[in-house]
């Protein structure tokens, strides 16, 4: 039952993978049973398939016996499906009468069941032999992109990638969903191991940002949809009413000073709440951009309608205040998209047994990152609640990190940061510090000197992770600050509890709350910990499952300030090396609307995820729209009328291949 | 040398139920500064894992700290690996030290005689089951004479039937099931110990008998589901009876009220006016996360004001009560450790609290106790929630 005019010559070759597949399937009896396939004129085992020696053979094969066809029976489709099409197309073949068969993951990893395992894979050689018959050839098609890219957060990632992609004159959109871009990095004050001051580094480049014309900023914004696909995404995005026009604005923030609010009344988020800030406000002093902006969930004239405006008055001739602005909705259209939506910081009130938010004392490190911090509440003064200087200072390690109960996961800063801390609360406070850890993970580089230089300062390192945490029992009824940490010391083997004034909780990076809002808008999975999930964990570590859409940063997996610039730089890279071609070769397995037998229901065109069918009002029929089918196949089976078909998808090829799996061969010698 | 195959300490480690293997233990000593005890031991539960991954499994078995503790589960409940210390690792680590001919301490021994003999912790006789019914004014259902189909079978337990301090507290939970319209009916003198803590001390072949014998008894009855008063039994009945294939529904008292709570409120007419603080038990609390439902009674009754002390809900101080501890306070105290229960109504009075609610049989004579060598006594009352309930609804007893 074979589509074509002549006998089809299909060559079938069986691949060792070293010994992956070979010590589970006996390879040569498979490639002895392939032999009695119909239409097969040869069939061969060998090594390494993939290899150049390997991919030659289905070379020379197809000159010297001309086989028209060609099955490999190797790996996953998704590892080197292409790497066979090529050799084919090489050899003058077209690429799509090449069909694989899957039997290193879906047979020999998952059984030991040797004469189990051979049955097995020859079903599936048995499906792709008699499918690949009805392969016709088929042509790809290239589409223009839109030489333009998305980056979907402002942190240092997103900076980074920025201003990659705009020293190569690309244009970019930075979206940011804070007043100012920055990130987590601009509230450190240091950064390990080397003790750079972060502002000094970070903030030229938040300028710079901000000065590059290539690059548009929307800082208080959020991507709202995302439509289209690789090449010509569209994406929505809401701008917030900051009720202060960033045109207009020249950043003299009189309009701060003159706010009704004399003193900061409001918690600072930016400050993690130790600082308190007015109804208009800049979250920091070098935000970028440089504009106000009003929380309308305390300022007076936003919430009852009533308010001098004194602030509208300081702002003068310049009318930069807006205090009727509205969310506003823009519309791009970008070929690529770089997520770097960053993290959040673990909460540890979830443990009660540490204290947080009962115990007046005891931090969050990325407090005292703020405390520590010369632009800080403090102006870098760090005290206890009370204002007094801690004498005694205790530092838990992996607070929400490596615990099943929260994060399995290990956050990789942490050890790192602690030592950070420890260097800068010593400098400052000269107050004798303890380090609970369970194990130090210092591997980077200058990371483990740093380690010695701190233990060299004199800070303690008990081995331990802190079993709880509570106030010292009260000294003839006089208020202390005293806290008794709990550990088992399990280097001296003793339970210790060891008196401290000031705790700070080594707190975990976990993923933002939103993540699967933003997985599913952005057509991306999260791995186990939540985060957004590479394409591949080695070899595509910046891609995504959905093309054009890449990642950086700490929302791809924790690391630190270095990695995340690499990943950022990387992801930049990906996307010019995509836009940077003008066009997209678009695989061909899309779908086609049989025109006749279309009646025109538009069924399939609501049903389609990716917008890719039209509809023609003047002939009332539905049209694929090629350079946004992604052929996943919906609207073939929706179509009540039959009138569509995959075209690498028909029902003789599906038919075909269950016809093969189901393939009895004739005994050997027959 | 040692391999993983024939070592007896690893092949200990391999064989657990409930929580992830203990060879996943980073040896972090969460645990063992979690333990309330873990400071008086020789061997803190960071310890045990360690030296029975080393060969040293006899050191362990042979070990006092073996019977030091008193399942409060909080080690397990940190336990950043998920390692199962409380229900899976220390009982079978006390069931092999028995198999291997080891005495547990002679007062939890007696324990373990009367259940197999008597069919109850405190060695009573079986024939005064029911007498905490003597002087009840309501009438009971003793499923033993007079089988017929019930709402509740009410599993009464050891304590509540025999102490005379429980009693009052049986008794006072009859009136109230009877006052909400319950169709309730009782064991009678069939009734046996149900077991948790049997299970708990490591005496798994003493838990077994009883499985298999209650499972007989339930099967003979009929009703909708069993309520119990003791917070162990409870436990034992929706956690482990399963694994024998004996499975029934089964509430604790708390959060049986707590659902009544539309009919309960009505009735709650006579005002308890005082400064009451909640105790956590662990079996229903920490083991079971049934928090909410006992305090939401306790906030029902007019007159309560509820504190909560510094250590509460899942972070809540055991009162050294369970795995055993009933009766091994003269164990732990021998090898330096403290009665849990001292530090506890101390941390009660130090809220400002003038009752001390509970709701685990147990507790009731513990913190008693406590209290006068806290010099507590009748400025820090103990109190079960029923009595209280009672006592708004104008049926509790008087005091003699």
């Amino acid at each position: 039952m074979t589509a074509h005019e002549k006998e089809s010559k299909i060559g079938v070759y069986i691949c060792h993978c070293g010994t992956n597949i070979s010590s589970v399937i006996d390879v040569h009896a498979l490639a002895e049973f392939a032999k009695g396939l119909p239409h097969v004129v040869l069939a061969r085992e060998y090594k390494y398939m993939c290899s150049d020696p390997g991919q030659d053979l289905i070379k020379k094969d197809i000159a010297e016996h001309e086989l028209d066809r060609v099955v490999v029976a190797a790996c996953s489709p998704l590892l080197h499906e292409a790497t066979f099409r090529k050799a084919a197309e090489m050899a003058g073949l077209n690429p799509f009468l090449v069909q694989m068969a899957n039997i290193r993951e879906q047979v020999a990893w998952v059984t030991d069941d040797s004469s189990g395992a051979l049955q097995k894979a020859e079903a599936h050689v048995a499906a792709a032999v008699h499918r690949v018959n009805e392969h016709k050839p088929l042509e790809r098609r290239s589409v223009a992109i839109t030489p333009r890219v998305m980056i979907v957060g402002g942190g240092i990632a997103g900076i980074e990638a920025a201003l990659t992609l705009a020293e190569a004159d690309k244009e970019v959109i930075l979206v940011e969903r804070e007043p100012s871009i920055g990130g987590h990095m601009s509230m450190f004050d240091k950064t390990f191991p080397t003790l750079d001051c972060a502002a000094c580094i970070l903030t030229p480049k938040m300028t710079a940002v901000k000065d590059e014309p290539k690059i548009k900023l929307m800082t208080y914004s959020e991507v709202e949809s995302v439509d289209g696909a690789v090449g010509k995404y569209k994406v929505r995005v809401r701008r917030k009413a900051r009720y202060v026009n960033e045109d207009l604005c020249v950043g003299c923030m009189q309009c701060i000073d003159a706010c009704v609010f004399r003193k900061p009344k409001f918690p600072n988020e930016y400050d993690q709440g130790l600082a308190l800030r007015k109804p208009i406000y800049v979250p920091f002093p070098q935000a970028v951009p440089p504009v106000p902006v009003i929380d309308p969930k305390t300022c007076l004239q936003l919430t009852k309608g009533k308010c001098k405006q004194s602030c509208v008055e300081a702002c003068g001739d310049r009318n930069a205040i807006e205090l009727e602005q509205e969310d506003t909705v823009e519309q791009f259209e970008v070929g690529a998209i770089i997520v770097a939506t960053g993290f959040k910081t673990f909460d540890p009130s979830v443990m009660p047994y540490y204290g947080y938010g009962v115990l007046p004392n005891v931090y969050t490190s990325l407090e005292i990152e703020r405390l520590v911090n010369a632009a800080g509440p403090t102006g870098g003064k760090l005290t206890l609640h009370d204002g007094s200087v801690p004498k005694r200072v205790g530092i838990v390690h992996c607070v929400g990190s490596r615990d099943k109960n929260y994060h399995a996961y290990c956050s990789k800063v942490c050890c790192m940061y602690s030592l950070k801390l420890a260097h800068l609360v010593k400098e400052k406070t000269d107050a004798e510090i303890f380090n609970f850890y369970i194990d130090m993970r210092t591997s980077g580089k200058g990371f483990e000197e740093f380690y010695n230089r701190v233990q060299n300062e004199g800070v303690h390192f008990i081995r331990g992770k802190v079993g709880e945490i509570d106030s010292a029992p009260s000294n003839n009824g006089e208020p202390s600050n005293l806290m008794t940490v709990k550990v088992d010391d399990t280097l001296l083997g003793e339970i210790r509890n060891i008196e401290v004034d000031m705790v700070i909780l080594a707190v975990a990076l976990e993923p933002q709350p939103d993540v699967d809002q933003v997985r599913r808008m952005f057509g991306m999975s999260c791995s186990a910990d939540g985060f957004f999930l590479e394409k591949h964990p080695k070899l595509a570590p910046v891609n995504t499952a959905n093309d054009g859409v890449f990642l950086a940063g700490v929302c791809q997996g924790v690391k630190d300030i270095p990695d995340t610039v690499a990943q950022a730089s990387a992801a930049a890279a990906k996307a010019m090396a995509l836009i940077d071609r003008g066009y997209i070769e678009l695989e061909p397995n899309t779908a086609e609307i049989d025109e006749e037998a279309c009646s025109g229901c538009k069924i399939c065109n609501n049903l389609c995820p990716y917008d890719a069918i039209e509809y023609d009002e003047e002939k009332e029929v539905s049209r694929v729209i090629p350079e946004l089918c992604k052929g996943c196949g919906t609207c073939v089976a929706a179509c009540p009328a039959q009138a569509i078909t995959g075209v690498h998808f028909t029902n003789a090829q599906i038919f075909a291949e269950i016809e093969g799996a189901l393939f009895d061969a004739a005994p050997a010698g027959v | 040398m040692t391999t993983l195959q024939t070592d007896p300490g690893m092949e200990f480690l391999a064989q657990r139920v409930d929580g992830d293997p203990a060879f996943g233990c980073i040896q972090c000593g969460t645990c063992a500064a979690s333990c309330p005890l873990g400071a008086a031991m020789e061997y803190p539960p960071r310890q045990l894992i360690l030296q029975a991954r080393s060969g040293n499994l006899d050191k362990i078995l042979s070990s006092p700290s073996l019977w030091m503790c008193v399942g409060c589960h909080t080690c397990s409940s940190r336990c950043p690996r998920g390692i199962e210390l409380a229900d899976d690792l220390w009982p079978a680590l006390r069931d092999r030290a028995m198999q291997e001919g080891i005495q547990p301490p002679a007062e939890l021994q007696e324990t373990f005689q009367n259940i197999f003999k008597y069919g109850n912790s405190l060695g009573e006789s079986a024939r005064k089951r029911l007498d905490w019914a003597k002087e009840l004014d309501v009438p009971l259902r003793d499923l033993s004479k007079e089988p017929t189909a019930v709402e509740v079978l009410w599993l009464v337990c050891d304590y509540p039937s025999y102490y005379p301090r429980n009693q009052v507290v049986t008794r006072d939970f009859a009136r109230i099931l009877t006052a909400l319209g319950v169709r309730w009916g009782v064991l009678g003198n069939k009734e046996k110990a149900v077991g948790d803590c049997d299970r708990l001390f490591g005496e798994e072949g003493l838990f077994e008998m009883l499985v298999e014998n209650n499972k007989k008894l339930f099967d003979k009855h009929q009703f909708e589901k069993i309520v119990t008063l003791d917070t162990h039994s409870y436990r034992a009945l929706e956690h482990f009876y399963p694994r024998y294939g004996a499975e029934y529904p089964v509430e604790h008292y708390t959060t049986f009220l707590a659902d009544r709570l539309d009919l309960l409120k009505p009735l709650l007419t006579k005002p308890v006016k005082a400064t009451v603080t909640y105790h956590d038990n662990c079996c229903i609390g920490r083991r079971a996360g049934i928090f909410d439902q006992p305090r939401m009674l306790l906030e029902a009754i007019p007159g309560v004001k509820l504190v909560e002390m510094a250590r509460n809900r899942e972070n809540a101080l055991c009162c050294g009560g369970g795995g055993g501890g009933m009766w091994l306070d003269g164990h732990i105290v021998e090898h330096g450790g403290q009665r849990l229960s001292d530090q506890r109504v101390r941390q009660a009075a130090e809220v400002g609290a003038e009752v001390l609610a509970v709701s685990c049989p147990l507790e009731l004579s513990r913190f008693e106790d406590s209290t006068k060598v806290a010099g507590l006594e009748n400025k820090l009352l103990v109190r079960d929630i029923i009595e209280l309930l009672a006592e708004s609804m104008d049926l509790g007893e008087k005091e003699k």
